[in-house]
């Protein structure tokens, strides 16, 4: 009987050691297995994302001469309109340094930019992140800003050999100091609220209770430069401000960017030693 | 004998794979699946304790090393999915000799079962009790992924049991035996 009864209980028995035997491990060990695990499905996600590539350029190839001279000349048009501003660019940085060093301020923060395709989006309730296919090969440091043409896409959170794990700015482990453009006020940024068949949205807190928004005119919310991302990056638009229950601040929603969810390649910035 | 884990595990990791890339599909569409309770559910209900738990604990895991570490209070969570794995794959295993664990109708339901088990332990780990959750309402998307995941499972659930008992049978494991073994 007595051995019968310990026979129903044995899986929990089971259960209990491997539980607290995981709970024992060392830290180094768990950090070991969960990379170990990684890359065993790591070639996996990446040949996939190879594949999507591969198909991606064999779709691109279907199209005619023609179709292909006309963007080219389209691209011509942009590329002119870019080189312009590129020399406006490097004329306006050049003052910047001037004026640096004259008013004897710190430098700004210098960025290299590392290209990067996304091989991986896993996007629910529970977090919100990208794997791109660079990592420790490209030496893409932990935290380092990652944008895209429409501004930020988030923030590296976890770097392997090969590929690197971005939280989105749509995710809710993501905060970021921002503020509204034309105003030099800091607020905070959290990601989050993202809602089923929808684009995603994020909470804006701490906002200064003069500032004004209209849902006719959404206004732009910036990246700070305060931590890790460079100032005036756009994090999303905000078209509606609350209260808070203090009565302090104000509270909100930003609405982003829809083409977050639909990324293929980002720019992650790696900060540059500078002296 | 270490064949009959390593071939559960190479097939609930195919599923594991195979359900990453849809997920990448769909989410432009706001909508992401989570399959937990059947990656579980055959090696619970089909092998002995000890082969259908080295497989779970390995699936498990791999599902954790792509996954975010949730921070509770001012340390890291590792292995949420391995602890409700185990969980899950024990309870399952205790009850099984009660029920008629061979038909395909009630290891689709022990799957949707402990995939809602599953999903609201990860809801709670990661809402509840991770120090990064935002305040902001996240209960319908959780609500509606689960939806999406259970309807998911509903559909693949019998291809994947077929699966796994045939990749066993090409391995020459016999599952009618392995039935009436306990460890």
């Amino acid at each position: 009987m007595s051995f019968n009864r310990f026979d129903q209980a044995k899986p929990f028995f089971t259960l209990g050691i491997i539980v607290f035997a995981w709970l024992l491990l060392p830290v180094a060990v768990k950090s070991f297995l969960r990379v170990a695990f990684f890359e065993l499905q790591a070639p996996v996600q990446v040949t996939a994302s190879y594949v999507r590539d591969l198909q991606e350029f064999w779709a691109e190839r279907t199209h005619s001469k023609d179709e292909l001279i006309e963007a080219a000349r389209e691209l011509r048009h942009v590329y002119a309109g870019y080189e312009f501003q590129a020399q406006q660019t490097d004329a306006e940085q050049a003052e910047i340094t001037r004026l640096e060093r004259l008013l004897r301020l710190p430098a700004d923060p210098h960025f290299r930019f590392e290209p990067a395709r996304v091989c991986r989006r896993d996007l629910s309730g529970w977090w919100q992140q990208l794997t791109i296919r660079k990592g420790s090969n490209y030496d893409l440091p932990v935290g380092a800003p990652v944008v895209y043409g429409g501004g930020v896409v988030g923030r590296v959170r976890e770097v392997r050999a090969y590929e690197a794990d971005v939280d989105l700015v749509s995710s809710p482990r993501l905060r970021i100091a921002a503020t509204f453009e034309n105003d030099t006020r800091p607020v905070s940024y959290q990601g989050g609220n993202n809602p089923p068949l929808a684009p995603a949205h994020g909470l804006v807190e701490f906002v200064p209770p003069d500032i004004v928004v209209y849902s006719s005119a959404p206004r732009r919310l910036v990246t700070s430069g305060l931590g890790e991302f460079p100032p005036g990056l756009t994090i999303g638009y905000v078209s509606h401000l609350e209260t808070s229950p203090d009565g302090l601040f104000q509270a909100g929603e930003i609405s982003l960017d829809p083409r977050l969810t639909e990324l293929t390649e980002v720019t992650v910035l790696v900060p540059l030693q500078t002296d | 004998m270490y064949r009959r884990w390593l071939i559960v595990f190479a097939t609930t990791l195919l599923l594991w794979l195979l359900v990453g890339q849809v997920n990448h599909y769909l989410a432009p569409f706001g909508v992401s699946i989570s399959v937990g309770g059947l990656l579980v559910a055959f090696a619970a209900l089909r092998l002995n304790l000890r082969n259908g738990l080295t497989a779970t604990i390995l699936i498990a895991l791999t599902v954790d090393a792509a996954e975010p570490v949730p921070e509770v209070g001012h340390h890291l969570l590792y292995g949420p999915h391995l602890l409700l794995f185990t969980s899950v794959h024990i309870l399952i295993f205790h009850l099984r000799t009660r029920f008629p664990r061979e038909e395909m109708l009630f290891g689709l339901g022990t799957a949707l079962l402990a995939n809602l088990a599953i999903f609201l332990g990860l809801s709670f780990i990661y809402i509840e009790l991770d120090a990064h959750s935002a305040s902001g309402a996240t209960s319908l998307r959780l609500l509606a992924d689960l939806g999406w995941s259970q309807l998911f499972i509903l559909a693949v659930a019998p291809w994947f049991f077929s699966l796994q008992q045939r990749a066993l049978e090409l391995g020459q494991v016999d599952l009618a035996d392995e039935s009436h073994r306990f460890y």
